[in-house]
């Protein structure tokens, strides 16, 4: 297992000796390694957690180690790391020669630091100690921090001295969280913590509420989203931040009295977050702040479905699984996004989507890979539909028939659907409202997004659903059976009354 | 068992169109592609024929696993209905492809209309074939996306010939025209709207059913509805409904429908007699047809959701027919005829409520055996439709008696479908049409006239406006401006071929056992009766097709009663006041946080500390003195302290 994840480490070091195009396919192949190994453990079976040392308490035990929930993370960050290395190769030469720098030269600090930034988040799902996991986290937020700063657009350096406040802010604040842990446990070994208490939840709640974001700290993520160069994007909004959600599913897979305690208020929290940062949505005219806005509004997705860990029993399970199939279908669409929008800024200049419009005539592969980028938003016939329907289900066994309840997490993913293709009108198609000649496009700058799009449709069918839907029910079982029962769970009994 | 025959039927029209998407930049090599995708829908019908006419099939379950442990499995279930309609669907499917391929020859973006013409298809067999709902949705969503891409195909808005309505008419705020890329908006917005919750009621379904069991075929919904009781029931069934009734365009989600004409006139006929809008209907007749709600009267609340239905469905026949009155647009009169006919879909199924049958509901075999009819049927005066749009370039009707010589194939399609449609004894609606009849005879009897009296008054509205659309297009629609009437025989075929069904269909009604109901209640009095006042209806509107007197109504109803209005205005307005309002919350929070207030604040808490570091001794010893102070006046305190 730890092989599998040191090959993108290595490619950190070699990468920034080859030329852009060796460097681009080799951190490419790099990414691509762990994807299939991962893909291999899901059929045949996860290896055993693999100890790198053990230190003294409060630390305790440094592991790797892979489950259900793991590989559903690492599929996604190697999947869209690996394609996006390659789109990032005609970018940023575009990037480079638009800032006027040594193209060459250039790519390699570039490259470096993507790699690390890439193969910090892959570590990170897959380390099995809080303090490791916080060293991968703020690793992740410096590299991240670094090409906003070096290589963005607009007021760069602005937006990438606030984009790492919040993340600082962030960072700290859960660290704090980690510590209560520790001195309450005696260890940060994943498998070793037994109870998370509420102030430690408190921290890490706050901590991680700034970076996923929620809303009141989400106007950070337009800023630093929009105007990171596009590759960047592609992994900060698919990637990074939901991983703020893979943290909380953590610690609340071990101890979920937080969202116990909490659950009405952080759902209500959730749905309104989710709801106003989907109408936010239809006011933007930068494409790729319109973008990072839909990211926040599929934040919420993923924290209505963490605030159901805290409703216990089968809703516990089935929000678990909704958040990292959420997660999934995000990284999925929002890279394919992302690269979209950055490949109209290669190609034309064009970020205003007020001048665009039937810009399919003049670059249908990017308007066919943005199709399916908005189907995976809007979960339709991608692997979001099981995130949907694992969601809903959650809802229905935790709150019962309660309209009040169930009607905001309806209307947040019809807003879903109601944005992307509204977007897509407004974009693609219709009479063009500014005029753009047609020029050649390199085939770096939308096959990947096609392989990501292929992905998030055969991962929804067999075989490859069959192999890790099960392994994710496995995942999140908490404790209790690992295959749902033939008989009636205590909680859908309570299905027909009207639950407050 | 030829269970192999089941991934071939489902994946070779989508494989089959791969090919052509791929080559997209090969103009020459797309050109000759097309047929391949239509051999993939062919031999799908070939193999929901084979399904048909094998015994071995019928009434049972095919399972294929998908997720065994979570209950979403790839069931699939034969029965009366879905074996009849899988042929439906793939034999529609397949003329309407064969009649594309003369239709859309010279049109651009051919690999995208294929690849979803068949995605179209499949999907829809996916609906009709699965028993497992998930499976299903699966379907659906496949039916929503591609009718998607279908309708908003012409995505260019460039060619006034492919929008609907007229250009620059506005009544205050509306606007009353619609080029193609706000078709396929208004469809996906609307069946989003459905489908999520949909969705919902499925999850719920699979959360209550025993054993978290998801096969419709399998699910105990007595002791489902009861656990859910009666609140829980209303809400799943309204849900799961506000689904069927976007797909199917009922109120008030019929204005995707109308602008749906946006689209190539090959998907409005796929759309409107097999596909999507059949869709909804479809579902709703499979799922009562498991339900057995005439057996569940104990069950609390499910009353109450088939009189909803029941009424939805009548309602919105009524209004479909009324509006399509006035309407001179060819393929928009022909949408709202559908949504008429749909309504009555869906009036009639809800009636099975309050028909207790020995063997098989007749109500629900009325609303199938009515959606068979009125697909070929449609289907048939669709294609014509095309074929007058491609030879009169334009979209309004006109053509006269001269030019119903011209185009002979198409008049006589035309004639057929319509007379056969409407329910002229003793052709072939006419048998279920009086069955149905029969049934709403019946709901007088449980104290409901009102039903009998809404279908009537829509069946005769039905008749009259069938009846205009053959009049304004070969009678009385004046001389044509243009007049293109040579070639597409391909074309020809595929009305021809379509039209030729509701024969066959004609035949099996007499010779089926479960039909013969239909025969009897079409040799009733009552039946004789309503069928006549049809004929009247129908001879009146051929040689009357408008009435000057009542243009301003006319033109009321050919606006949809300003039903456009919650699509373009209403809905819009809200959503965007909606949005204003966050932007402006966003842009208070961004200058609180990021731009002005806390910025100032660290500026001012920076320049205060700054002040300090002034550079003179004396100062530095001033700030040491009073630290040093500060700390023995503490001391002191805490000495003096108790």
């Amino acid at each position: 297992m730890i092989f599998l994840l040191l090959v993108p480490l290595v490619a950190v070091f070699i990468a920034p000796l080859l030329s852009p195009r060796a460097a681009s396919w080799l951190s490419s192949i790099a990414f691509s390694v762990p994807f299939f190994g991962v893909l291999y453990y899901l059929f045949a079976g996860f290896p055993p957690r693999e100890i790198i040392f053990s230190a003294p308490a409060p630390v305790g035990e440094f592991y790797i180690f892979v489950d259900g929930i793991s590989a559903i993370f690492s599929l996604s960050i190697c999947a869209v790391s690996a394609m996006v290395a390659l789109y990032a190769l005609p970018y940023m030469e575009h990037r480079f020669r638009e800032m006027g720098v040594n193209v060459e030269e250039e790519f390699r600090k570039y490259v470096f630091i993507y790699n690390l930034y890439a193969a910090s988040m892959l570590w990170l799902v897959h380390c099995g100690n809080l303090i490791m996991l916080y060293v991968f986290l703020e690793i992740m937020l410096i590299t991240a921090f670094l090409l906003i700063y070096m290589y963005g657009y607009g007021n760069r350096q602005w937006v990438g001295i606030l984009y790492l406040i919040w993340c600082c802010i962030a960072g700290v604040l859960t660290l704090v969280g980690f510590l209560i842990i520790a001195s309450e446990n005696g260890t940060l070994s994943l498998d070793a913590i037994e109870r998370v208490g509420i102030v430690a939840w408190a921290f890490i709640f706050a901590g991680m509420i700034i970076e996923l974001p929620g809303l009141g700290p989400h106007v950070w993520l337009p800023w630093a989203h929009a105007e990171a160069p596009t590759p960047v994007s592609a992994l900060l909004s698919p990637l990074t931040v939901g991983l703020a959600g893979y943290i909380m599913l953590r610690v609340a897979l071990i101890d979920a009295v937080f969202f116990k305690v909490f659950t009405v208020p952080i759902f209500i929290y959730a749905a309104i977050s989710s709801i106003y940062a989907g109408f936010s949505v239809f006011v933007q005219t930068d494409f790729k702040r319109l973008l990072a806005y839909s990211t926040v509004s599929q934040m919420g997705y993923i924290l209505i479905a963490l605030c159901l860990l805290g409703a216990g029993g089968e809703a516990a399970k089935f929000g678990a699984m909704g958040v990292s199939i959420q997660y999934m279908s995000h990284a999925f669409g929002k890279s394919i996004l992302f690269c979209s929008a950055g490949g109209l800024i290669a190609l034309f200049g064009m970020r205003d989507i007020e001048k665009m419009g039937g810009l399919h005539d003049v670059v249908p592969e990017i308007s066919n890979a943005a199709v399916m980028g908005f189907m995976n938003l809007a979960g339709i016939l991608t692997v979001g539909m099981f995130g949907e329907f694992f969601i809903l289900r959650g809802v229905v066994e935790a709150f019962g028939m309660n309209l009040a309840y169930l009607l905001p997490v309806v209307f947040i993913f019809i807003l879903s659907g109601w944005y992307g293709f509204y977007t897509m009108r407004k974009v693609f198609y219709g009479r063009p409202r500014s005029s753009v000649a047609a020029s050649h496009m390199s085939a770096y700058l939308f096959v990947p997004l096609f392989v990501l799009g292929a992905l998030s449709v055969l991962f929804f069918f067999p075989p490859f659903s069959s192999a890790w839907v099960p392994e994710l029910f496995k995942a999140v079982g908490m404790g209790g059976s690992s295959v749902v029962s033939g008989g009636v769970s205590a909680s859908a009994a309570v299905g027909g009354g009207l639950l407050p | 068992m030829n269970e192999w025959i089941f991934p071939v039927l489902f994946l070779v029209p989508v494989l089959s169109s791969i090919p052509i998407a791929l080559a997209y930049r090969r103009e020459d090599i797309v050109r000759k592609l097309p047929p391949v995708s239509v051999a993939g829908i062919f031999i799908s019908l070939v193999c929901s024929l084979y399904i048909l006419f094998h015994e071995e099939f019928m009434d049972k379950s095919f399972s294929y696993e998908w997720i065994p442990q979570l209950g979403i499995d790839m069931v699939l279930r034969i029965d009366y209905l879905s074996a009849s309609m899988g042929v439906i669907t793939a034999l529609i499917a397949f003329i309407i492809a064969v009649y594309g391929l003369d239709y859309m020859k010279d049109d651009y973006r051919l690999p995208w209309y294929w690849f979803f013409f068949n995605l179209f298809t499949a999907s829809m067999l996916l609906v009709v074939y699965s028993d497992n709902l998930f499976l299903l949705f699966v379907g659906w969503e496949g039916l929503g996306i591609a009718s998607w891409g279908l309708i908003g195909h012409w995505y260019r808005d460039d060619d006034d010939i492919t929008f609907v309505g007229v250009p620059e008419r506005r009544l205050g705020p509306l606007k009353l025209w619609w080029p193609p890329s706000l078709g396929g908006w208004r469809a996906i917005s609307t069946i989003r709207f459905g489908d999520v919750p949909m969705f919902l009621a499925i999850a719920a379904i699979w959360m209550l059913s025993e054993g978290h069991n998801l096969n419709i075929s399998e699910i105990d919904w007595e002791s489902l509805f009861l656990k859910a009781g009666t609140a829980g029931t209303i809400i799943i069934f309204t849900m799961f409904l506000l689904g069927l009734f976007t797909k199917s365009a009922q109120l008030p989600f019929s204005e995707w429908l109308m602008t749906a004409m946006t689209g190539p006139t090959t998907v409005s006929a796929l759309l409107h007699s097999a596909t999507m809008v059949a869709a909804g209907a479809f579902v709703f007749i499979k799922v009562s047809w498991y339900i057995k709600p005439w057996h569940l009267h104990d069950v609390p609340g499910l009353e109450f959701v088939y009189m909803f239905v029941l009424f939805v469905g009548l309602i919105s026949a009524l209004y479909g027919a009324l509006v399509a009155t006035g309407m001179l647009e060819r393929k928009v009169l022909l949408a709202a005829s559908t949504m008429s006919s749909l309504g009555l879909m869906f009036g009639t199924a809800a009636a099975s409520y309050w028909i207790h049958p020995d063997g098989i509901n007749l109500a629900l075999l009325v609303a199938f055996w009515y959606m068979a009819v009125h697909a070929f049927a449609k289907a048939t005066l669709f294609l014509v439709s095309g074929h007058l749009i491609h030879a009169t370039h334009g979209r309004f009707s006109e053509g006269d008696s001269e030019f119903a010589m011209k185009m002979k194939p198409a008049f006589a399609a035309t004639v057929i479908a319509t007379t056969f449609l409407v329910g002229i004894p003793p052709l072939t609606a006419y048998w279920v049409k009086s069955a149905m009849d029969h049934v709403f005879e019946h709901l007088i009897e449980h104290g409901m006239l009102l039903p009998f009296l809404l279908l009537i008054s829509a069946s005769l509205c039905y008749s009259a406006i069938l009846a205009r659309f053959l009049s304004l297009n070969f009678f009385r629609g004046g001389r044509p401006h243009h007049e293109h009437v040579e070639g597409c025989p391909l074309m020809k075929l595929g009305y021809l071929m379509m039209v030729s069904v509701v024969f066959i269909l004609l035949y099996v009604i007499f010779t089926h056992e479960e039909t013969h109901e239909f025969v009897a209640a079409g040799l009733a009095l009552s039946s004789m009766a309503v069928g006549i006042a049809v004929t009247i209806a129908y001879i009146g509107a051929v040689f009357k097709p408008r009435i000057e007197t009542l243009s301003k109504i006319g033109t009321f109803f050919n606006d949809r009663m300003l039903l456009p209005a919650l699509n373009d205005v209403i809905s819009p307005a809200i959503g965007f006041s909606v949005a204003k309002a966050v932007n402006i919350g966003n842009r208070g929070i961004d200058a609180f946080c990021n731009t002005k207030v806390m910025p100032a604040l660290f500026d001012m808490m920076s320049r205060a500390i700054r002040a300090i570091q002034t550079g003179y001794l004396k100062d530095y010893t001033k700030i040491v003195l009073g630290i040093v102070m500060f700390f023995l006046i503490m001391g002191a305190l805490w000495g003096v302290m108790p």
